[in-house]
């Protein structure tokens, strides 16, 4: 019945506005040999002299929101493999960083961040004067082909060859610096985190500070349990099984759990979908490149993400990666933007480095279901979607009756591409404390510039904007903002769900929204053990 | 509505049947170091001597169906990781192999193993030889260890310790004689558990005899529709539908890989629960289960996670990899445990994403969806005593015709013939369904009985009423496989427009929706 209402009507409204022009699934190949040939050329370096990247000198000198053509495979394919040596390119505005290095440095004070802007701007300068000089060769080995085009005296012609000689070589030489320089400059800018909004706390985390609190802690008659008792008295998981089948921090659900983490999942799904959100489910295993270029880093000792051995591949630990992966070096059309999507996956994180933390039960997990909103919208856009996404988060808490606050994260506790960050915590009253169980993010063009995703301006803006005559009506494309937000983590939902709502005799009151996603049942009652 | 009456009672019912004995969870651990220890050495293979297994000669003594002592951490932790050495040991019943050799080796023949019963058999001759001899030796050690035990004139005690000093012909001490057995011993049993692994299951007699043709139909369900226009088949579906991105998938994670969009999320998740609330009815207890496992678990249920054409995927740096199907981790949930007999049969039916390489799947069909990396499956999976197993095999594939006749689907059911078993199964029955688009029939599920194979290697016995412990047979079967599934209700179900009618048992798992209709293209 309460299925019904929800889907119909709405999802064919949501594939409507999911439309992508067909432009993009064309450009979508152009990266996909070069992370093999990579691969293998970390294995086995080579210590042949770089070629030249001819598109990167013309990419720099482009005005820096349309500076990202992609290298062609041919290139990379041929590139030495140097240690250091970035695996693809992230569409950084050196330009911007330096015309604005005061407050590029004032914000990575702000965020604690290591990355070191004095470093970048002198390689910027030094990579601009040695481009300054490959153009001004190229100009002069031009000249003097043109001019052997002509008819020429022998001796004159021979002049010309010795003269044509000494700038091929000269320019091979400066060729081969730009490129060292450009993926030294590459490899220290990546560091640079993200701009921060105005409005976020600065400090560490104890500076983040609420937004909005929801509820009061329940006061309970009786002695309350953790949801690890009331989940072993209810016969809901198998910790002790995989731990032997697996390993730690892995569980199997059983019984109602399971028929809980449909329920979250379905019930979930069919909300965002009303609110025109394009449901995916996505592949978990993804290519590592787009794991880094997400602003995770796949590799090092406390790296939260699984490798597959031998291959460049890893596991997902947040559909943010496969969905921001989807429009993955395409323009697309302004009027299909926003795209919203709510995708469901599975998630998978080492949780290296976690031993100290907080690890009972379901709370640290090495795989749980999850599933994530995403958005891509133009930039003077995506403060009010962050808004929204944040706006839906505490609605579909509040439907299940949790009580949470919601923080507006300190710039310390941001990760490099959150401009903003909105977490929200619940009250487990087993564990005895407030839990993250969403996290609200505004990427603005942090990932949009690693992954490749532009939007095209319609030709009304084009026509108004005076610079662009030459190029007809297209307009110069620029760089969307994507947002991420979670919309349910299972296991930390069923953790609230099960210590909020635990009874007096063990048995857990399933909140009302869920109950058409579980058959009508309303009441978890604990079971009695035979054997 | 539909739901309601499934759960309540179903469920209660079978939460008394899964219940398991406490000490099974106190077994569990017993193994967990030893995987570690063992691909540490694995990659820095130490050459020191092999020390003794003191528990080897006590299990091969003991009989075959209690042979099962696993060893303790201890010793394996210790031992070397010489190439070829089994990482953990099967309860194989070498006697039994011994007494039924010529069944046994038809049984090979039939199925075209590459399993070596004569090396076995001879293996097991010398570790016989071999054994006999150490537990001389060690009762002559004990009964001069008695001897000395008591008041002895000094030129007495003289004598008995020249006799361990010099033993035999051979000049070695009896100490010495006994260690350099000992070790004879653990060579010779790790050769033999590694030789008759490779021994398949024994064949059911109704199994016919011969490769993927010889392979017969048990039933037939339907016919080929006939369509009035020509058919699609689900990639153009999907298109026109907006219901996959292949094409990002490629670029994002590689070839085979897949989004589901819009009304295809849907439909697996109408699917998953539709079938979950199925078996459910029929005494199954749901689980989700972890997608992570070590891969010593792997290859208990029959798998091979290593090696050139390998289907299982590892993670790096550690001895995991993902499962290619549920059956493997909840064929691990009763590991090394002995299970009381009232609380079988254990029914369950496992939800998770699965994980498959295909490699050297090149040459074959690979359209679409009907050969991925990674699609979601509820398995069946069922431990049950050794004379109700076939028993069980007919219900879980009465269960599965169940539910594909449900959805209106054209299939037949094949026992499939002996050289298409795998090692594992018994028996194995295939379906088969009709897949339109794809024009040919395609395997939509298999049902295999594994008997005693895999709960030998895992170590899952039972213990019938005041009798030694036995081990339990196992049992799985594909209760829904969603890739393969979905082309069936696309490719089956379309309409001359475009549209793809959804089989009354999934409307109500889908908010009541009838039909998946063709989008208009923006942008």
């Amino acid at each position: 019945m309460g299925l019904h209402s929800y889907f119909g009507g709405a999802t064919i409204q949501t594939l409507k506005m999911a439309a992508v022009p067909a432009s993009a699934s064309y450009s979508r190949f152009v990266f996909s040999p070069i992370s093999r040939n990579l691969v293998a050329l970390d294995s086995f370096p080579r210590h042949s002299p770089s070629p030249p990247f001819p598109l990167l000198a013309r990419a720099l000198s482009m005005a820096a929101a349309v500076q990202t053509t992609p290298p062609s495979s041919e290139d990379i394919g041929t590139a030495t493999g140097s240690v250091g040596k970035p695996q693809w390119k992230a569409a950084i505005d050196f330009k911007w960083i330096r015309d604005n290095r005061e407050a590029v440095a004032e914000n990575i004070r702000k965020r604690k961040s290591k990355a070191s802007l004095e470093l970048v701007l002198e390689l910027y300068e030094k990579m601009l004067a040695v481009q300054k000089e490959v153009e001004r060769l190229r100009g002069e080995r031009n000249a003097v082909a043109n001019m052997m085009k002509g008819k020429l005296e022998p001796s004159e012609r021979q002049k010309f060859i010795e003269k044509g000689k000494n700038l091929k070589e000269a320019l091979a030489s400066f060729e081969e610096d730009l490129v060292k320089l450009s993926d030294e400059l590459q490899q220290e800018a990546q560091s640079i985190p993200n701009m921060t909004h105005p409005d976020v706390p600065i400090g560490g985390e104890d500076s983040s500070a609420v937004r909005k609190k929801v509820g009061s802690p329940r006061e309970f008659s009786f002695s309350v349990k953790d949801h690890l008792q009331l989940g072993k008295e209810l016969d809901l998981f198998d910790f002790d099984a995989a731990a032997e089948v697996s390993g730690s921090k892995f569980y199997y659900l059983k019984n109602e759990a399971v028929l809980l983490e449909m329920a979250l999942v379905n019930w979930t799904l069919s909300q965002v979908m009303q609110k025109g959100f394009t449901p995916l489910i996505t592949p978990e295993i993804v290519r590592s490149s787009i794991v880094e270029k997400c602003g995770f880093q796949p590799r090092g000792d406390n790296t939260q993400v699984y490798s597959i051995e031998g291959s460049d591949q890893c596991l997902i630990g947040t559909a943010e990666i496969p969905v921001g992966g989807v429009h993955m070096d395409s323009i697309l059309a302004e009027t299909v933007l926003p795209l919203k999507y709510a995708a469901f996956s599975h998630c998978f994180r080492t949780e290296a480095g976690a031993a100290g933390l907080a690890t009972r039960g379901l709370y640290r997990v090495h795989q749980f279901s999850k599933v994530e909103m995403f958005v891509l919208c133009r930039p003077d856009e995506s403060d009010t979607y962050h808004e929204e996404l944040i706006t839906i988060e505490e609605d579909l808490f509040s439907s299940l009756g949790l009580h949470y606050k919601t923080l507006d994260m300190a710039s310390e506790d941001l990760g490099a591409p959150a401009y903003r960050k909105f977490d929200v915590e619940a009250w487990m009253p087993g564990l005895g404390r407030y839990g993250e169980i969403s996290s609200a993010s505004n990427c603005t063009d942090y990932q949009s510039r690693r992954l490749g995703i532009r939007y095209r301006p319609a030709e009304l803006a084009a026509s108004t904007n005076p610079k662009k005559g030459g190029k007809g009506n297209l307009a110069p494309t620029k760089f969307v903002h994507t947002l991420n937000a979670t919309a349910c983590a299972v296991p930390r939902m069923m953790i609230c769900l099960l210590e909020n709502n635990q009874q007096e005799d063990g048995s857990v009151i399933i909140p009302e929204p869920l109950r058409p996603f579980m058959g009508g049942m309303e009441v978890l009652l604990a079971k009695h053990h035979t054997g």
